[in-house]
């Protein structure tokens, strides 16, 4: 048991977008660029768990040519390759300082974290300052409920409940879930909740949402909670982020630069197939 | 499907009785990979109805069965469970409903089979070795007993097993690369190798000592060869021991 010291609520840093990120925009590093931006450490631990999509060899090297030449030091969890690392999960997840849970099947996604009692792990990385950050099902999945495709048409599915509410994701790109959502929050089957387009993220601070913000102008997010068995919806305006060092954590100095070769040629030697 | 596994899948196929049987691949221990699914298609449409299941991409149309997935399986003759992690593939399985539906194709006489993950999966507990120290998983149980692939590939995987059965894991099967165990109900009927050498045993415990002891193989290339088994490695060895059949439980 690896011995962690928990952090002040308000250090516990959740983000959620409603799609984007490496996966969704190749060409769009604002949202991965924030999430970096989030650790506290200078060159952060990041961990892309691919879980949800069955870790596809797309989403890995997405994840790859994202975040590999920044400053960061990142790395994959695969459950299903075997023989991908000889270290224990536990080791693997709680010395992170980002954990960032990609796209696809959120009851997959769910069941198989369960299978391997992953939730535990994140839960506790989470308290220890670990920021966790996902996108669709890597979204939803930190909240009480959500909306999910993973068994085709869209229905509601249980999250861990680490936020309060409701998420549903995708609003303006999948539009069939926002119905299910809807009907869902009005006749009390989900709480209230957050819609989010593509390209939005929720910032959680403990379990207070403290900013929203958008990679694409024009993307936008509602708050819908049902007050006396009728939906009231309120409109969030987004912060468009912006491009360079505001958001992100500067001009790379050569010291960063050169712990990031070092890393880079670690890695080459001692990883056998990518996996 | 595996490397070298042609005879096996040669195997499994001689024990349908249907022309053209009907044979469904679940990749979910490999995550889906769309290249396992490829190599199934390739090895098994020529000769067979073949289709398989995704469990993570339900929603995307791509090919895969979608809708009815009980009706689908229990039509099937042969189902057949690819490699992969069993851990996860469980966890995706009974989150879908698959380990209630594949009970019941096995109450009806639907093969079922597969290699390493796909193997592990029917027994009622299994070691695993994934990031870090192997562990007992437990399977689908439909076979009462404790299951170990890859004996001969992994060279501590001999000791771990051994270790886990004098702790208290059910006694079973240790199995080589190439080698597949089949059961008909939950007794041994055979032992089958697509290499020559190929070996698997019985592993017990009595008190806290183990004793392995050498199945009779017989190795699938022609000429068909039924090897005697080699003497035991640990003191007490004996002819391979007649499994008591047990009812398959209602």
């Amino acid at each position: 048991m690896i011995e962690r010291a928990g952090v002040p609520v308000t250090e516990r840093l959740i983000f959620a977008m409603g799609g984007g990120g490496f996966t969704m925009e190749p060409n769009n590093p604002l949202l991965d660029d924030f999430v970096l931006s989030l650790a506290r450490a200078g060159e952060p631990r990041i961990l892309f768990l691919p879980t949800a999509s069955g870790d596809t060899t797309a989403q890995i090297n997405a994840f790859k040519a994202r975040f590999f030449d920044r400053t960061c030091v990142a790395e994959h969890l695969s459950l299903f390759r075997l023989r991908d690392s000889t270290r224990s999960l536990e080791e693997t997840v709680l010395e992170q300082d980002i954990v960032y849970v990609g796209g696809g099947s959120m009851r997959n996604l769910l069941a198989i974290w369960h299978a391997h009692e992953l939730e535990d792990l994140l839960l506790e990385a989470w308290r220890g300052g670990t920021v966790l950050a996902g996108l669709s099902a890597g979204a939803m999945c930190w909240f009480e409920a959500g909306v999910t495709r993973s068994s085709g048409p869209p229905e509601v599915i249980d999250g861990l409940g680490l936020l309060e509410g409701s998420l549903t994701v995708h609003a303006d790109g999948e539009p069939e879930r926002l119905p299910v959502w809807l009907a869902g929050v009005r006749d009390g089957a989900l709480p209230g909740g957050w819609a989010l387009d593509d390209g939005v993220g929720l910032l959680f601070r403990g379990e207070q949402l403290e900013r929203v913000v958008s990679s694409r102008p024009g993307a936008g997010a509602q708050r819908v909670d049902a007050i006396a068995g009728e939906l009231v919806r309120h409109r969030l305006e987004p912060e468009l982020l912006l491009d360079g060092p505001s958001d992100a954590l500067g001009g790379l100095d050569e010291a960063v630069q050169e712990l990031r070769r070092v890393h880079r040629m670690r890695r080459g030697m001692g990883r056998g197939r990518a996996g | 499907m595996e490397k070298d596994g042609s005879l096996l899948d040669d195997y499994v196929l001689s024990l349908l009785g249907a022309a053209r049987p009907r044979v469904c691949f679940l990749p979910t221990a490999s995550g889906d990979a769309d290249h396992y699914v490829v190599r199934f298609y390739r090895r098994f449409s020529p000769g067979c109805e073949a289709s398989h299941v995704s469990l993570f991409r339900r929603d995307q149309g791509t090919g895969g069965v979608e809708d009815d997935l009980a009706t689908h399986l229990l039509s099937q003759d042969l189902i057949y469970v690819g490699g992969g992690n069993v851990l996860s593939m469980l966890g995706a399985w009974r989150a879908h409903g698959l380990d209630a539906i594949l009970r019941k194709a096995w109450r009806r006489g639907i093969v079922l089979c597969g290699p390493s993950a796909g193997s592990l999966c029917w027994f009622e507990q299994a070691l695993s070795a994934f990031h870090g120290a192997p562990r007992p998983v437990r399977g689908l149980g439909f076979l009462p007993y404790s299951n170990c692939v890859h004996y001969d590939a992994e060279p501590a995987r001999r000791a771990e097993y051994h270790r886990a059965v004098a702790d208290g894991m059910r006694p079973g099967y240790a199995v080589e690369d190439g080698v597949a165990l089949h059961f008909r109900g939950t007794c041994l009927e055979r032992v089958v190798s697509s290499r020559p050498d190929g070996s698997a045993f019985r592993v017990e415990a009595y008190g806290r000592r183990v004793r392995e002891t050498p199945l009779e193989v017989s190795y699938l290339g022609a000429p068909a060869i039924v090897r005697k088994p080699a003497p035991a490695r640990k003191r007490g060895g004996h002819a391979p021991t007649p499994h008591t059949p047990r009812p398959v439980p209602a």
